[in-house]
């Protein structure tokens, strides 16, 4: 029996000393935290948001935490754990958060939840969400006046509302400055298969289309190499993708998402925060159209003049641009 | 009539193995935070507060109990049969499927009918995944562990499908199902926290698991069978047909859990439902010495375990893979101390004729 009671024993002290330690009293610091479905040295939408988190602590001097959340099990429990340390603000880093931030929300109203993209909306609930629509605008633009053949091609992956928007707003940059062109668009049903949409974009340049953008994340390579083999020009998204193929991207629709965090971040701190979905696009700073500065000459300077033009007019809102989601 | 002592005798050594592997296993955890420049005590403080700091905290740590007593007691059941099922990861997905398409497709029939087929099929899905695998041995001579582990991939990749296709929501911009009937959820067992009636039916199905493997003479069979099969052959019982139901329960089991999970928690289909607990399952059932009783305590810790490092994420932003660290370690010394020179060390101390 000596061993066990040693053993319970010990148990007992660690059970004592451990109930001993009390947890810290809230302060009151400006406390933001972020749920994130991945791990943040991803590389890519993860690191992306823990980018924007660090931003948020040295730009507004925020205490930050983070957590990884792998289940929609464990998101409730998260935002409620950081809603009941008294966080002033919470980030759901997907779509995926938004039943969660909802089901918590109503239990603290004086902490806000965000979630990047999504359409559920509480008093302090918001989504975030992204208008690259604004850049895809002006890529049509940018392709429809150089274009030669008069036709445009787009590659999707998956055929959902956020992609078809941003093409939807790439055709209407293309026809407002020059309502005849042609633009086709090919979906593949996927975000993975390179194979697919290189199909895709080599049958797109077979029809006479001289200018493609994708939007249909890791699968895009496959674009890019039908563009390199036919060399026509293209566009990259999302982020930006200029150096993948610097001869043959000649521009980039890229959101910021660093940006966007402290953007949203800012808003809650100065207590403007309102139960809305927030369209974040070039007008904040968080969309932008970068040209490839290796292909900046075979634009023509009045080109340039009418590009920027046009950007300025959708950061005046004077034009708008359609957008879905 | 055995002395109380007696039994209390017994009891701690069947335990005793369990907690030294766990106390061995945290100790190598606190040195390893210590390597990382925290202290162990806060470590081990925040992990406490963590999993059991007030009513709240221990509501989910018990809510992160219930799938790995399911994935558990598919695990504990097959290997006492002596068949490695490394499918209730792929079984656990299978159930959460089923519950969805029925809770979100077929939630307008009468009640009763609409939970007795559901139940029905949820338990074959899992129970047919299993079975595949029980033919596959016994007919074609594939090891379990290879096409269990393969069907999980399976699975896995056909729930993606489903939630980008056919069960994707109404909306079809996210790739989730649309949320289950209220008729289709389990019910909430305390205010303001999210356990859910599910623990109660995982404790019921643990003490049923046990009636039938310890007082019933199917299960006395099944566990001849795990202990030697050429013995089993020999005293008369239907070797093949014994491990062929015995991968149907536990795959049944599992594929329970994971329509638990569904209706209790989530109320949506994902495509990461589950981040692992079929084989974190395999780690529970060995931690409880592969009896269903001996496995409640063992899933309540490893759900203190994940509830309370997720305290030390959110407190120190410390990784929580340092309690999947713990729980690695705890397997291994349980194995260590499951080898005969463990044992008879032990029996001497402790004055086991």
């Amino acid at each position: 029996m000596k061993l066990f009671s040693k053993v319970l024993f010990a148990f007992f002290v660690l059970l004592f000393i451990s109930s001993c330690a009390k947890e810290k009293t809230a302060t009151n610091q400006f406390r933001v935290a972020l749920l994130s479905p991945g791990p943040v040295s991803d590389a890519g939408w993860n690191a992306a948001a823990y980018e924007g988190l660090q931003r948020i602590e040295k730009e507004l001097h925020a205490q930050i935490s983070q957590i990884e959340t792998k289940t929609p099990s464990e998101f409730e429990e998260a935002f409620r754990d950081y809603a009941r340390q008294g966080y002033q603000l919470v980030f759901g880093h997907g779509f995926e958060f938004q039943d969660a931030a909802a089901a918590v929300a109503p239990n603290f109203p004086k902490t806000v939840f965000i979630t990047t993209s999504g359409n559920t909306v509480r008093p302090n609930v918001a989504p975030m969400v992204f208008e690259l629509e604004h850049a895809t605008y002006l890529a049509g633009a940018l392709a429809a006046l150089l274009s030669q053949s008069g036709k445009l091609g787009m590659v999707g992956g998956i055929e959902i509302p956020p992609v078809t928007s941003t093409f939807d707003a790439f055709e209407a940059g293309a026809q407002s400055v020059k309502p005849d062109i042609k633009v086709n668009r090919s979906f593949i049903g996927n975000w993975e298969d390179a194979g697919a949409a290189k199909q895709a974009a080599l049958a797109l340049i077979d029809q006479g289309c001289d200018f493609l953008i994708h939007n249909a994340d890791a699968a895009a390579a496959g674009v890019f190499q039908a563009a390199a083999e036919r060399n026509v020009l293209v566009f990259g998204t999302n982020k930006n993708q200029n150096d993948v193929d610097p001869q043959h991207i000649l521009a980039s629709c890229v959101s910021n998402i660093p940006a966007a965090f402290v953007e949203m971040a800012q808003l809650v701190r100065d207590g403007k925060f309102e139960g809305k979905i927030y369209r974040l696009g070039m007008p904040d700073g968080v969309v932008s159209f970068e040209i490839n500065p290796q292909l900046q000459s075979q634009i023509p300077p009045a080109v340039m003049t009418r590009l920027e033009e046009i950007r300025r007019q959708i950061i005046a809102g004077t034009i708008k641009v359609p957008s879905k989601v | 009539m055995r002395r109380p002592t007696e039994i209390l005798r017994q009891m701690a050594l069947w335990f005793l193995p369990a907690m030294l592997a766990f106390v061995s296993a945290s100790g190598f955890g606190a040195l390893l935070v210590s390597g990382f420049g925290y202290s162990p005590l806060l470590v081990f403080s925040t992990l406490w507060e963590g999993a059991f700091g007030d009513a709240y905290r221990f509501s989910e740590t018990l809510l992160k109990t219930v799938p790995l007593v399911f994935t558990g007691l598919a695990v504990a059941l097959s290997f006492r049969t002596g068949i490695w099922n490394i499918g209730a990861e792929g079984q656990f997905l299978a159930g959460a499927l089923i519950v969805t398409v029925f809770g979100v497709k077929a939630a307008n029939l009468f009640a009763p009918i609409f939970f007795l087929l559901t139940t029905i099929d949820i338990f074959l899905s899992g129970a047919l995944l299993g079975i595949l695998a029980g033919w596959l041995r016994e007919k074609h001579g594939v090891s379990e562990v290879i096409s269990t582990i393969m069907l999980n991939m399976i699975v896995l990749q056909f729930l993606g499908y489903a939630v980008h296709g056919p069960l994707q929501e109404a909306a079809r911009t996210y790739p989730q199902s649309d949320r289950l009937a209220e008729v289709a959820r389990l019910s909430q067992l305390w205010p303001g926290t999210r356990l859910h009636s599910g623990v109660i039916i995982a404790v019921l199905l643990a003490i049923v698991l046990w009636l039938v493997l310890f007082r019933l003479p199917f299960g006395f069979r099944l566990r001849v069978i795990g202990q030697n099969p050429h013995a089993a052959r020999f005293a008369g019982i239907n070797v093949s047909r014994h491990i062929i139901a015995a991968f149907a329960l536990s795959g049944g089991l599992a594929a329970i859990g994971g329509a638990i999970e569904v209706a209790g928690v989530t109320g949506r289909l994902y495509e990461n439902i589950s981040p692992g607990y079929g084989f974190t399952g395999i780690a529970v059932a060995m931690l409880g010495r592969l009896h269903p009783l001996g496995l409640l305590p063992a899933a309540f810790l490893f759900g203190a375990l994940e509830s309370g490092a997720r305290a030390l994420q959110r407190n120190l932003g410390l990784s929580s893979v340092l309690a999947e660290v713990i729980q690695g370690m705890t397997i291994l010394f349980v194995v260590l101390f499951e080898t005969r020179w463990f044992r008879e060390l032990l029996n001497k101390r402790l004055n086991v004729k």
